[in-house]
C-alpha cells in the first residue's frame, strides 16, 4: 500500500465543498440541516442542502472511499469534482490543474473541459451515463484519445485494445456498439474509458451497484489489479462497505451532505466512532 | 466608370418596383457586412438575415444573395450548378441576374468576376480578381455529431472538435477510410472546422492557399462564411489514413479527352461507362483548343 507521507502535497485537496439545491437558499440552511438535525431540506426555505462543509484530501496512489446512505450527499461530490454540478461555496485545488494554485471550480469552460477529458476520468454508476452507446466501444476509447490529439488510427487502436484487453472485454467485440453489451461488459468498457489517457486522478460513483455478484468480484478485481499496476489516485464512492473495504486506503463516511467520521478504513470499518459508522458496520456483517 | 444609373439607361432597362439587383440597399448593407465579418474571420459562420428571394429556400438562395449583394457595373457574371452552365437552375438564375443587374454574363470561367456555384469549384485556376459564390445547403460541419445548434456553436468556441473526429475513427473502423465524398470537413486558418459545401474531394485541396475569394451563403440555414485568398484549408484526415481525391482509373473525358479534371460516369447503352468532364466550359475550351490554366 502507498503510504500518504510519501509525497508533500496531496493531489487534490477539497475544502468546504457546500452545494445547495434550491430556488432562492436562505442563510440558515446549512445551520438548520445536517445529521444533529437529521434532515437535508431547510426548514425555512425548502432548498436540499445536498452537502455542506466536505474537507478532504487524497495523496498520489492514495484510493480514498465516501460511504454512506443514499442521499448523504456522496454522489454530489463526486459530480462537483467532475465538473457535472458547479457547488455554492467551497474550493477544490488539484495538483493537475494551474499547479493545484487555482480552484477547479474557478476553470473556464475550455479549462474545464480539459480536466474532464485529460485529467480526470469518471467512472459512473450507470454506463449509460459515460459512454455513448451508439458510438463502437474502441471508439468511445478513441474519443479521449482523439480529444489529446492522437492522429493516428494506429496507434488508437493499440492503446484502446490494450485497455480492452486488461478490463477483459473480448476484442473481437472492440468495434460493436455497447449498446449491445452485457452491463457488467458495458461497466468494463466505461472503467477503460475513464483510464485509457492516464488521467491522474479517477472517479468511481457506485461502480458494482446493479451488477451480479460474480461480475462484482471480477469488475473489483480488475480495478484493485489497475490500481496496483498502475498506482491509481481514485476516489471511490459506494455505500457496500465491502467494496469500500477491498479498495480504499482511508473512508470519509457521509450522513445528511455532511462528513461524520474519517480516517484509514480498517480502522473505522474495525472501530467505528460516530453512531451511524456504527450503524452501518453492524448492518454490513 | 459605368454607373447603375448608366448601365440602366444603355440597356434600356427599368427596374420598377425593384431596387437595383433585387435586395433594397439597407439590405445589400447588411448582407455585406455578414460577409465582412466572415472575411475577418475565416471559416466561422456568420448568421445574416436571410430574405424572400424569388426561388425557392434550398434552391440556392443564399449563393443567388451573396452575389446580389456584391454585384455593380464592371461585373461580369457565371452561374454553373454542378459544373454545368446549361442547367436548369444556373440557367434562371443567370437570367434573373441578367433582368435585374444589367451586367454581361459569360460561361468563360477566366472572363467572370464572380462566379455563383453549386457543388463544384471550376477546374479551370480562380485568380485574384474572382470571387467563387458556393450556393450551401447545411452550412454546420457538427450537424451530424451534435443535434443542437445553440451546442455546436458552444463546440466551435472552443475549438472542441473531438467528436468530430470520432466520427471520422469509426467511419475509418467501419469503411476503411474517411468516406464522406461530397462536402469533405475541412480546418481552416487553423482554427474553425468547416464545410466546404457538397464539392467533391476533387476540389478540396483548391480552397488551400487560393488566389481568389471563396464565399459561401446558406439561405435557409441563415449563414455566411468565407475563405479569403491565400488561407491554409486543411482537409481533416488521421495521419495513418490520409486525404485522396477521387481518381477515374486512367479514364479520359470522352467529349475533350482531358485526364486532369474531375470526370462524371454516365451509363451507356452497352452498359458501360462513360466519363466525362463535370465542369462544362473547361471541356469546351479543352475541345476547342484554348489554353487552360490548371490548379
Amino acid at each position: 500500500m502507498v503510504t500518504a507521507t510519501a509525497t508533500a502535497a496531496p493531489l487534490l485537496s477539497v475544502q468546504g465543498l457546500t452545494t445547495i439545491h434550491g430556488e432562492a437558499p436562505c442563510a440558515a440552511c446549512v445551520a438548520l440541516t445536517g445529521p444533529e438535525a437529521d434532515r437535508n431540506q431547510c426548514p425555512e426555505c425548502g432548498s436540499i442542502v445536498a452537502c455542506a462543509g466536505v474537507s478532504f484530501d487524497v495523496w498520489p496512489g492514495e484510493v480514498l472511499g465516501i460511504v454512506g446512505e443514499s442521499g448523504s450527499g456522496k454522489s454530489t461530490v463526486l459530480q462537483c469534482l467532475y465538473q457535472d454540478l458547479q457547488p455554492a461555496v467551497g474550493a477544490a485545488y488539484f495538483g493537475g490543474f494551474a499547479e493545484g494554485q487555482r480552484s477547479i471550480w474557478d476553470a473556464d469552460r475550455r479549462e474545464r473541459r480539459e480536466l474532464r477529458t485529460q485529467s480526470i476520468g469518471m467512472v459512473y454508476q450507470n454506463p449509460r451515463q459515460g459512454l455513448n452507446l451508439m458510438v463502437t466501444a474502441g471508439g468511445n476509447i478513441a474519443e479521449r484519445l482523439l480529444d489529446a490529439n492522437w492522429r493516428r488510427v494506429g496507434d488508437i487502436r493499440e492503446k484502446a485494445s490494450d485497455y480492452l484487453q486488461r478490463t477483459e472485454v473480448p476484442l473481437p467485440r472492440m468495434d460493436d456498439f455497447p449498446a449491445f453489451f452485457s452491463g457488467g461488459m458495458q461497466q468494463r468498457v466505461q472503467i477503460a474509458k475513464a483510464l485509457a489517457n492516464s488521467p491522474q486522478l479517477v472517479l468511481l460513483d457506485e461502480l458494482t451497484t446493479g451488477l451480479d455478484v460474480s461480475v462484482q468480484a471480477g469488475v473489483l478485481d480488475l480495478v484493485r489489479d489497475i490500481q496496483r499496476d498502475y498506482g491509481l489516485t481514485a476516489v471511490i464512492v459506494s455505500h457496500d462497505l465491502g467494496v469500500i473495504r477491498l479498495l480504499a486506503d482511508r473512508t470519509l463516511v457521509m450522513k445528511q451532505g455532511r462528513v461524520v467520521e474519517s480516517g484509514l478504513t480498517d480502522q473505522i470499518l474495525e472501530d467505528p466512532q460516530h453512531p451511524y459508522t456504527q450503524l452501518l458496520v453492524n448492518c454490513a456483517t | 466608370m459605368t454607373t447603375v444609373h448608366g448601365l440602366i439607361e444603355a440597356r434600356e432597362m427599368t427596374f420598377t418596383g425593384y431596387s437595383y439587383a433585387l435586395i433594397d440597399d439597407m439590405a445589400k448593407r447588411e448582407i455585406r457586412r455578414a460577409l465582412l465579418k466572415a472575411v475577418a474571420v475565416p471559416g466561422h459562420q456568420i448568421p445574416f438575415g436571410s430574405r424572400e428571394m424569388p426561388i425557392a429556400r434550398g434552391w440556392g438562395t443564399g449563393g443567388l444573395q451573396v452575389t446580389l449583394s456584391l454585384l455593380g457595373p464592371g461585373d461580369v457574371v457565371k452561374v454553373i450548378d454542378q459544373g454545368d452552365d446549361a442547367g436548369v437552375n444556373a440557367s434562371n438564375l443567370r437570367r434573373l441576374v441578367e433582368q435585374m443587374t444589367g451586367l454581361d454574363t459569360t460561361g468563360a470561367t477566366s472572363e467572370a468576376s464572380v462566379i455563383q456555384s453549386r457543388h463544384r469549384i471550376p477546374d479551370e485556376r480562380l485568380n485574384e480578381r474572382q470571387i467563387l459564390v458556393l450556393q450551401v445547403p447545411n452550412p454546420e460541419p457538427l450537424r451530424a455529431v451534435e443535434r443542437s445548434v445553440a451546442q455546436a456553436a458552444l463546440m466551435h468556441a472552443e475549438q472542441d472538435y473531438a467528436r468530430m473526429w470520432l466520427a471520422l475513427y469509426e467511419d475509418v473502423v467501419r469503411r476503411g477510410e474517411v468516406s464522406r465524398g461530397a462536402g469533405y470537413p475541412v480546418m481552416v486558418n487553423h482554427r474553425y472546422v468547416m464545410t466546404p459545401s457538397p464539392i467533391p474531394r476533387w476540389d478540396v485541396p483548391k480552397l488551400h492557399q487560393a488566389d481568389a475569394l471563396y464565399l459561401f451563403g446558406a439561405g435557409r440555414e441563415k449563414r455566411v462564411y468565407a475563405v479569403p485568398p491565400h488561407t491554409d484549408v486543411v482537409p481533416l484526415a488521421f495521419e495513418d489514413y490520409p486525404f485522396h481525391v477521387e481518381h477515374f482509373d486512367g479514364h479520359a473525358c470522352a467529349s475533350c479527352g482531358s485526364t486532369s479534371s474531375y470526370l462524371e460516369a454516365s451509363p451507356t447503352d452497352d452498359g458501360g461507362l462513360r466519363y466525362r468532364c463535370s465542369d462544362t466550359a473547361y471541356c469546351e475550351r479543352v475541345r476547342e483548343g484554348k489554353e487552360t490554366v490548371q490548379w
